[in-house]
Protein backbone atom coordinates (compact mmCIF):
# COMPACT_ATOMS: atom_id res chain seq x y z
CA UNK A 1 0.00 0.00 0.00
CA UNK A 2 1.49 3.32 -0.91
CA UNK A 3 1.54 6.39 1.29
CA UNK A 4 -1.39 7.98 -0.48
CA UNK A 5 -3.60 4.97 0.10
CA UNK A 6 -2.54 4.60 3.71
CA UNK A 7 -3.30 8.22 4.37
CA UNK A 8 -6.69 7.96 2.71
CA UNK A 9 -7.63 4.92 4.71
CA UNK A 10 -6.82 6.67 7.95
CA UNK A 11 -8.68 9.83 7.12
CA UNK A 12 -11.75 8.49 5.42
CA UNK A 13 -13.52 7.31 8.54
CA UNK A 14 -13.89 10.88 9.75
CA UNK A 15 -15.23 12.24 6.52
CA UNK A 16 -16.92 9.31 4.86
CA UNK A 17 -20.23 11.16 4.56
CA UNK A 18 -18.80 14.17 2.79
CA UNK A 19 -20.32 14.57 -0.65
CA UNK A 20 -18.44 14.31 -3.90
CA UNK A 21 -19.40 17.86 -4.88
CA UNK A 22 -17.48 19.10 -1.84
CA UNK A 23 -14.16 17.80 -3.05
CA UNK A 24 -14.44 17.33 -6.80
CA UNK A 25 -12.47 19.55 -9.11
CA UNK A 26 -15.00 21.75 -10.86
CA UNK A 27 -12.62 23.03 -13.46
CA UNK A 28 -12.84 19.85 -15.41
CA UNK A 29 -11.36 19.80 -18.88
CA UNK A 30 -13.32 17.75 -21.41
CA UNK A 31 -13.36 17.15 -25.17
CA UNK A 32 -15.99 16.43 -27.79
CA UNK A 33 -15.82 13.11 -29.69
CA UNK A 34 -14.93 14.70 -33.03
CA UNK A 35 -11.45 15.72 -31.80
CA UNK A 36 -8.39 13.57 -32.53
CA UNK A 37 -6.36 11.66 -29.96
CA UNK A 38 -3.44 13.88 -30.92
CA UNK A 39 -5.50 16.85 -29.81
CA UNK A 40 -6.20 15.13 -26.47
CA UNK A 41 -2.52 14.31 -26.06
CA UNK A 42 -1.70 18.01 -26.42
CA UNK A 43 -4.32 18.98 -23.87
CA UNK A 44 -2.88 16.44 -21.45
CA UNK A 45 0.61 17.73 -22.01
CA UNK A 46 -0.25 21.38 -21.64
CA UNK A 47 -2.64 21.01 -18.72
CA UNK A 48 -0.59 18.24 -17.16
CA UNK A 49 -3.55 15.97 -16.60
CA UNK A 50 -3.82 12.26 -17.09
CA UNK A 51 -7.38 11.76 -18.24
CA UNK A 52 -10.02 13.68 -20.17
CA UNK A 53 -13.76 12.94 -20.19
CA UNK A 54 -15.54 13.01 -23.55
CA UNK A 55 -18.92 14.77 -23.68
CA UNK A 56 -21.68 15.22 -26.26
CA UNK A 57 -23.43 18.46 -27.14
CA UNK A 58 -25.53 18.28 -24.00
CA UNK A 59 -22.37 17.91 -21.84
CA UNK A 60 -23.35 14.34 -21.06
CA UNK A 61 -20.43 11.99 -20.48
CA UNK A 62 -20.07 9.46 -23.28
CA UNK A 63 -16.49 8.34 -22.85
CA UNK A 64 -13.08 9.01 -21.41
CA UNK A 65 -9.53 9.10 -22.75
CA UNK A 66 -6.76 8.24 -20.34
CA UNK A 67 -3.02 8.52 -20.61
CA UNK A 68 -2.96 4.79 -21.14
CA UNK A 69 -5.22 5.16 -24.19
CA UNK A 70 -2.79 7.72 -25.58
CA UNK A 71 0.21 5.47 -25.05
CA UNK A 72 -1.62 2.64 -26.81
CA UNK A 73 -2.49 5.01 -29.65
CA UNK A 74 1.14 6.01 -30.03
CA UNK A 75 2.27 2.39 -30.01
CA UNK A 76 -0.49 1.32 -32.37
CA UNK A 77 0.10 4.30 -34.60
CA UNK A 78 -3.48 5.59 -34.57
CA UNK A 79 -2.93 8.84 -32.68
CA UNK A 80 -4.53 10.85 -35.49
CA UNK A 81 -7.81 9.00 -35.29
CA UNK A 82 -10.89 10.47 -33.69
CA UNK A 83 -11.65 10.33 -30.02
CA UNK A 84 -15.01 8.79 -30.74
CA UNK A 85 -13.42 5.74 -32.32
CA UNK A 86 -10.88 5.02 -29.62
CA UNK A 87 -12.20 6.39 -26.34
CA UNK A 88 -13.18 4.11 -23.47
CA UNK A 89 -16.94 4.00 -23.79
CA UNK A 90 -18.18 2.30 -20.65
CA UNK A 91 -17.26 5.13 -18.31
CA UNK A 92 -17.73 4.76 -14.61
CA UNK A 93 -18.92 8.08 -13.22
CA UNK A 94 -19.66 9.30 -9.75
CA UNK A 95 -22.76 11.30 -8.92
CA UNK A 96 -22.19 14.66 -7.27
CA UNK A 97 -24.23 13.51 -4.28
CA UNK A 98 -22.25 10.31 -3.77
CA UNK A 99 -20.23 10.21 -0.58
CA UNK A 100 -16.52 10.13 0.01
CA UNK A 101 -16.90 6.49 0.92
CA UNK A 102 -18.57 5.74 -2.42
CA UNK A 103 -15.75 7.49 -4.20
CA UNK A 104 -13.06 5.56 -2.39
CA UNK A 105 -14.84 2.31 -3.10
CA UNK A 106 -14.89 3.20 -6.78
CA UNK A 107 -11.15 3.84 -6.74
CA UNK A 108 -10.59 0.53 -5.04
CA UNK A 109 -12.94 -1.45 -7.25
CA UNK A 110 -11.96 -0.13 -10.66
CA UNK A 111 -8.40 1.00 -10.09
CA UNK A 112 -8.88 4.03 -12.31
CA UNK A 113 -7.01 7.23 -11.65
CA UNK A 114 -10.01 9.52 -11.99
CA UNK A 115 -13.78 9.54 -12.15
CA UNK A 116 -15.95 12.07 -13.94
CA UNK A 117 -18.69 13.49 -11.73
CA UNK A 118 -22.20 13.98 -13.11
CA UNK A 119 -25.45 15.52 -11.94
CA UNK A 120 -28.99 14.12 -12.13
CA UNK A 121 -29.14 14.73 -15.86
CA UNK A 122 -25.88 12.88 -16.36
CA UNK A 123 -24.15 16.12 -17.22
CA UNK A 124 -20.46 16.52 -16.43
CA UNK A 125 -19.97 18.79 -13.41
CA UNK A 126 -16.51 17.82 -12.18
CA UNK A 127 -13.79 15.24 -11.89
CA UNK A 128 -12.27 13.46 -8.92
CA UNK A 129 -8.78 12.08 -8.45
CA UNK A 130 -7.25 10.69 -5.27
CA UNK A 131 -5.35 13.90 -5.11
CA UNK A 132 -8.59 15.87 -4.87
CA UNK A 133 -9.68 13.73 -1.96
CA UNK A 134 -6.40 14.11 -0.12
CA UNK A 135 -6.47 17.84 -0.76
CA UNK A 136 -9.99 17.99 0.65
CA UNK A 137 -9.18 15.92 3.72
CA UNK A 138 -6.04 17.82 4.58
CA UNK A 139 -7.90 21.07 4.20
CA UNK A 140 -10.52 19.77 6.59
CA UNK A 141 -7.79 18.88 8.99
CA UNK A 142 -6.56 22.41 8.93
CA UNK A 143 -3.28 22.29 7.13
CA UNK A 144 -2.24 21.54 3.67
CA UNK A 145 0.95 21.39 1.77
CA UNK A 146 0.52 21.69 -1.93
CA UNK A 147 3.38 21.61 -4.32
CA UNK A 148 2.09 21.01 -7.74
CA UNK A 149 0.45 22.32 -10.84
CA UNK A 150 -2.56 23.45 -8.86
CA UNK A 151 -0.54 26.23 -7.38
CA UNK A 152 -1.34 28.38 -10.36
CA UNK A 153 -5.05 27.66 -10.25
CA UNK A 154 -5.14 28.50 -6.59
CA UNK A 155 -3.32 31.74 -7.18
CA UNK A 156 -5.89 32.77 -9.71
CA UNK A 157 -8.83 31.44 -7.79
CA UNK A 158 -10.69 33.69 -5.45
CA UNK A 159 -12.25 31.02 -3.29
CA UNK A 160 -11.13 30.30 0.21
CA UNK A 161 -8.70 27.44 0.45
CA UNK A 162 -10.11 26.60 3.84
CA UNK A 163 -13.85 26.88 3.42
CA UNK A 164 -14.28 27.01 -0.34
CA UNK A 165 -16.36 30.18 -0.14
CA UNK A 166 -15.68 33.21 -2.25
CA UNK A 167 -12.92 35.49 -1.02
CA UNK A 168 -12.75 37.96 -3.83
CA UNK A 169 -9.80 40.22 -3.56
CA UNK A 170 -11.86 43.20 -4.66
CA UNK A 171 -14.28 42.64 -1.81
CA UNK A 172 -11.75 42.33 0.97
CA UNK A 173 -12.53 44.38 4.07
CA UNK A 174 -8.87 45.22 4.40
CA UNK A 175 -6.09 45.29 1.84
CA UNK A 176 -2.45 46.07 2.38
CA UNK A 177 0.15 46.09 -0.33
CA UNK A 178 3.50 44.84 0.96
CA UNK A 179 5.43 47.03 -1.44
CA UNK A 180 8.68 47.42 0.46
CA UNK A 181 11.79 45.29 0.79
CA UNK A 182 13.19 46.86 3.95
CA UNK A 183 13.32 44.37 6.80
CA UNK A 184 12.94 47.21 9.28
CA UNK A 185 9.49 47.92 7.97
CA UNK A 186 8.16 44.43 8.57
CA UNK A 187 4.94 44.51 10.50
CA UNK A 188 3.52 47.71 9.08
CA UNK A 189 0.74 45.78 7.44
CA UNK A 190 0.06 43.66 10.52
CA UNK A 191 -0.02 46.74 12.73
CA UNK A 192 -2.50 48.42 10.38
CA UNK A 193 -4.64 45.34 10.29
CA UNK A 194 -4.57 45.23 14.07
CA UNK A 195 -5.76 48.82 14.29
CA UNK A 196 -8.43 48.18 11.69
CA UNK A 197 -9.78 45.18 13.61
CA UNK A 198 -9.65 47.00 16.95
CA UNK A 199 -11.67 49.82 15.44
CA UNK A 200 -14.24 47.24 14.40
CA UNK A 201 -14.61 46.45 18.09
CA UNK A 202 -13.41 42.88 17.86
CA UNK A 203 -12.17 40.96 20.87
CA UNK A 204 -8.67 42.10 21.78
CA UNK A 205 -7.19 38.65 22.26
CA UNK A 206 -8.55 37.52 18.91
CA UNK A 207 -7.16 40.60 17.20
CA UNK A 208 -3.82 39.93 18.81
CA UNK A 209 -3.72 36.42 17.39
CA UNK A 210 -4.60 37.74 13.94
CA UNK A 211 -1.96 40.45 14.16
CA UNK A 212 0.81 38.08 15.24
CA UNK A 213 0.11 35.49 12.58
CA UNK A 214 -0.17 38.18 9.92
CA UNK A 215 3.07 39.74 11.09
CA UNK A 216 4.86 36.44 10.52
CA UNK A 217 3.32 36.05 7.10
CA UNK A 218 4.30 39.59 6.20
CA UNK A 219 7.86 38.96 7.40
CA UNK A 220 8.06 35.93 5.16
CA UNK A 221 7.04 37.93 2.13
CA UNK A 222 9.65 40.59 2.82
CA UNK A 223 12.49 38.28 3.80
CA UNK A 224 11.97 35.31 1.54
CA UNK A 225 9.80 36.05 -1.46
CA UNK A 226 11.96 38.56 -3.29
CA UNK A 227 8.72 40.07 -4.55
CA UNK A 228 5.99 42.31 -3.27
CA UNK A 229 2.84 40.87 -1.78
CA UNK A 230 -0.64 41.55 -0.49
CA UNK A 231 -2.49 41.12 2.76
CA UNK A 232 -6.24 40.65 2.42
CA UNK A 233 -8.62 40.38 5.32
CA UNK A 234 -12.23 39.26 5.13
CA UNK A 235 -14.62 39.60 8.03
CA UNK A 236 -17.93 38.01 8.78
CA UNK A 237 -19.89 37.18 11.90
CA UNK A 238 -18.17 33.88 12.45
CA UNK A 239 -14.60 34.40 11.48
CA UNK A 240 -11.72 36.47 10.25
CA UNK A 241 -9.93 35.24 7.16
CA UNK A 242 -6.51 36.58 6.28
CA UNK A 243 -4.83 35.82 3.02
CA UNK A 244 -1.23 36.80 2.42
CA UNK A 245 0.18 36.17 -1.00
CA UNK A 246 3.22 36.86 -3.07
CA UNK A 247 4.53 35.94 -6.48
CA UNK A 248 8.07 35.33 -5.38
CA UNK A 249 10.48 32.49 -4.96
CA UNK A 250 8.18 30.02 -3.25
CA UNK A 251 9.05 27.51 -0.58
CA UNK A 252 11.34 24.68 -1.54
CA UNK A 253 10.41 22.31 1.22
CA UNK A 254 7.30 23.17 3.18
CA UNK A 255 7.66 20.32 5.63
CA UNK A 256 11.08 21.55 6.61
CA UNK A 257 9.85 25.13 6.73
CA UNK A 258 7.12 24.11 9.16
CA UNK A 259 9.70 22.79 11.62
CA UNK A 260 10.40 25.09 14.52
CA UNK A 261 13.92 26.43 14.31
CA UNK A 262 14.40 25.75 10.63
CA UNK A 263 15.16 28.84 8.62
CA UNK A 264 16.70 29.75 5.32
CA UNK A 265 17.16 33.39 6.31
CA UNK A 266 20.64 34.81 5.69
CA UNK A 267 22.81 36.12 8.55
CA UNK A 268 22.12 39.80 7.98
CA UNK A 269 18.43 39.07 8.46
CA UNK A 270 19.08 37.03 11.59
CA UNK A 271 21.01 39.93 13.06
CA UNK A 272 17.83 41.96 12.87
CA UNK A 273 16.00 39.47 15.01
CA UNK A 274 14.40 37.44 12.29
CA UNK A 275 15.06 34.04 10.85
CA UNK A 276 14.46 32.16 14.07
CA UNK A 277 12.61 29.55 12.12
CA UNK A 278 9.38 30.25 13.95
CA UNK A 279 7.42 31.97 11.19
CA UNK A 280 5.22 29.19 9.88
CA UNK A 281 4.97 27.43 13.25
CA UNK A 282 3.84 30.71 14.82
CA UNK A 283 1.22 31.22 12.15
CA UNK A 284 -0.11 27.77 12.80
CA UNK A 285 0.03 28.27 16.54
CA UNK A 286 -2.04 31.43 16.49
CA UNK A 287 -4.58 30.60 13.80
CA UNK A 288 -7.45 28.15 13.94
CA UNK A 289 -6.90 26.97 10.40
CA UNK A 290 -3.97 27.49 8.16
CA UNK A 291 -3.47 26.56 4.57
CA UNK A 292 -0.24 27.20 2.79
CA UNK A 293 0.34 26.64 -0.84
CA UNK A 294 3.59 27.07 -2.61
CA UNK A 295 5.69 26.02 -5.49
CA UNK A 296 9.24 27.00 -6.21
CA UNK A 297 9.25 30.05 -8.44
CA UNK A 298 5.52 30.62 -8.18
CA UNK A 299 5.16 32.33 -4.85
CA UNK A 300 3.31 31.51 -1.67
CA UNK A 301 -0.28 31.84 -0.59
CA UNK A 302 -1.05 31.61 3.09
CA UNK A 303 -4.61 31.59 4.24
CA UNK A 304 -5.27 31.99 7.93
CA UNK A 305 -8.65 31.51 9.54
CA UNK A 306 -9.60 32.76 12.98
CA UNK A 307 -12.93 31.88 14.50
CA UNK A 308 -14.80 34.47 16.49
CA UNK A 309 -15.87 32.85 19.70
CA UNK A 310 -16.93 33.83 23.15
CA UNK A 311 -14.05 35.21 25.17
CA UNK A 312 -13.87 32.44 27.72
CA UNK A 313 -13.68 29.68 25.15
CA UNK A 314 -10.26 28.34 24.35
CA UNK A 315 -8.90 27.36 21.00
CA UNK A 316 -10.78 24.28 19.95
CA UNK A 317 -7.83 22.00 19.44
CA UNK A 318 -5.98 22.72 22.66
CA UNK B 1 6.58 42.52 42.87
CA UNK B 2 5.56 45.36 40.59
CA UNK B 3 7.93 48.07 39.45
CA UNK B 4 7.13 51.48 38.02
CA UNK B 5 8.92 52.74 34.94
CA UNK B 6 11.00 55.05 37.11
CA UNK B 7 11.98 52.19 39.42
CA UNK B 8 13.04 50.10 36.44
CA UNK B 9 15.14 52.97 35.12
CA UNK B 10 16.82 53.23 38.49
CA UNK B 11 17.55 49.51 38.74
CA UNK B 12 19.23 49.41 35.33
CA UNK B 13 20.79 52.87 35.60
CA UNK B 14 19.17 53.74 32.31
CA UNK B 15 17.30 56.54 30.64
CA UNK B 16 13.65 56.84 29.81
CA UNK B 17 13.47 57.79 26.15
CA UNK B 18 9.73 58.13 26.09
CA UNK B 19 6.96 57.20 28.44
CA UNK B 20 3.39 57.70 27.49
CA UNK B 21 1.53 54.98 29.26
CA UNK B 22 3.07 55.00 32.72
CA UNK B 23 2.31 51.34 33.40
CA UNK B 24 3.66 49.13 36.13
CA UNK B 25 5.61 46.06 35.22
CA UNK B 26 5.37 42.68 36.88
CA UNK B 27 6.73 40.35 34.22
CA UNK B 28 9.32 40.51 31.49
CA UNK B 29 10.92 38.52 28.73
CA UNK B 30 14.32 38.94 27.10
CA UNK B 31 14.93 38.08 23.49
CA UNK B 32 16.55 39.28 20.32
CA UNK B 33 14.38 37.09 18.19
CA UNK B 34 11.16 38.70 17.04
CA UNK B 35 9.54 35.37 16.37
CA UNK B 36 10.25 34.31 19.94
CA UNK B 37 8.55 37.43 21.14
CA UNK B 38 5.57 36.73 18.93
CA UNK B 39 5.41 33.13 20.04
CA UNK B 40 5.81 33.51 23.75
CA UNK B 41 5.20 37.03 24.97
CA UNK B 42 2.05 37.73 26.90
CA UNK B 43 0.46 41.15 26.65
CA UNK B 44 1.35 43.70 29.30
CA UNK B 45 4.92 42.55 29.91
CA UNK B 46 8.20 44.36 29.39
CA UNK B 47 10.44 43.26 26.54
CA UNK B 48 14.18 43.40 27.15
CA UNK B 49 16.18 43.27 23.94
CA UNK B 50 19.57 43.94 22.43
CA UNK B 51 18.02 45.14 19.19
CA UNK B 52 17.68 48.84 18.56
CA UNK B 53 15.53 48.80 15.45
CA UNK B 54 12.03 50.15 14.82
CA UNK B 55 11.16 46.53 14.32
CA UNK B 56 11.16 45.94 18.03
CA UNK B 57 8.59 48.66 18.54
CA UNK B 58 6.39 47.27 15.82
CA UNK B 59 6.58 43.81 17.32
CA UNK B 60 5.69 45.23 20.73
CA UNK B 61 2.73 46.94 19.16
CA UNK B 62 1.48 43.80 17.54
CA UNK B 63 1.86 41.66 20.66
CA UNK B 64 0.57 44.29 23.06
CA UNK B 65 3.81 44.92 24.93
CA UNK B 66 3.68 48.37 26.59
CA UNK B 67 7.34 48.71 27.63
CA UNK B 68 10.58 47.99 25.77
CA UNK B 69 13.95 48.07 27.47
CA UNK B 70 16.91 48.24 25.11
CA UNK B 71 20.26 47.08 26.48
CA UNK B 72 23.96 47.73 25.80
CA UNK B 73 23.62 51.32 24.63
CA UNK B 74 21.55 54.38 25.28
CA UNK B 75 22.02 56.27 22.03
CA UNK B 76 18.98 54.74 20.39
CA UNK B 77 18.29 56.13 16.90
CA UNK B 78 15.98 59.13 16.94
CA UNK B 79 13.66 57.45 14.43
CA UNK B 80 13.12 54.56 16.81
CA UNK B 81 12.30 56.88 19.70
CA UNK B 82 9.88 58.82 17.51
CA UNK B 83 8.23 55.64 16.42
CA UNK B 84 7.88 54.47 20.02
CA UNK B 85 6.27 57.82 20.89
CA UNK B 86 3.87 57.54 17.99
CA UNK B 87 3.01 53.99 18.94
CA UNK B 88 2.50 54.71 22.60
CA UNK B 89 5.23 52.28 23.61
CA UNK B 90 7.38 53.23 26.60
CA UNK B 91 11.06 53.04 25.72
CA UNK B 92 13.91 52.69 28.19
CA UNK B 93 17.59 52.21 27.36
CA UNK B 94 20.53 51.08 29.46
CA UNK B 95 24.26 50.66 28.97
CA UNK B 96 24.22 47.44 30.96
CA UNK B 97 24.56 44.11 29.20
CA UNK B 98 21.55 41.87 28.64
CA UNK B 99 22.78 39.52 31.36
CA UNK B 100 23.24 42.19 33.99
CA UNK B 101 20.00 43.93 33.09
CA UNK B 102 18.03 40.74 33.50
CA UNK B 103 19.91 39.80 36.65
CA UNK B 104 19.24 43.09 38.36
CA UNK B 105 15.58 43.12 37.47
CA UNK B 106 15.16 39.54 38.53
CA UNK B 107 16.75 40.33 41.89
CA UNK B 108 14.22 43.11 42.30
CA UNK B 109 11.37 40.68 41.84
CA UNK B 110 10.43 40.98 38.18
CA UNK B 111 9.01 37.62 37.13
CA UNK B 112 9.39 35.83 33.83
CA UNK B 113 6.59 36.08 31.28
CA UNK B 114 4.31 33.11 31.24
CA UNK B 115 4.77 31.19 28.04
CA UNK B 116 1.23 31.14 26.94
CA UNK B 117 1.04 28.40 24.38
CA UNK B 118 3.20 25.37 24.72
Amino acid sequence: MNVQDALLEKLQEFFRDSKVYEFMNRDVICVTPDKTLLHVKEIMRIKRISGVPVVDDGKRVIGIVSLEDIIKALEGNYIRESVEKRMTKNVVSLHENDTLQDALKAFEKYGYGRFPVVDDENKLVGIVTKHDIIYFLLTKLGLIYLHDRRMEEVLERSTSLVTGEALERGKADFVFHIDYFDVNKIGIGAARLKRFLMEKGLDEELVRRVAIATYEAEANVVIHSGSDGYIYCFLDDEKIAVRVEDRGKGIENIELAMKEGYSTAPDHIRELGFGAGMGLPNMKRYSDRMVIISEVGKGVVVELMFFRREKDENKGDR
Amino acid sequence: MVLTIEEIREVVEGVILCDDNNVNIERAMASDLMSDVLAFAEPGIMLITGLHSPQVIRTALVVGIPVVLMVRKIDVPESVIDFAKESGVTLIATKLSMFETCGRLYMRGIKPARREME
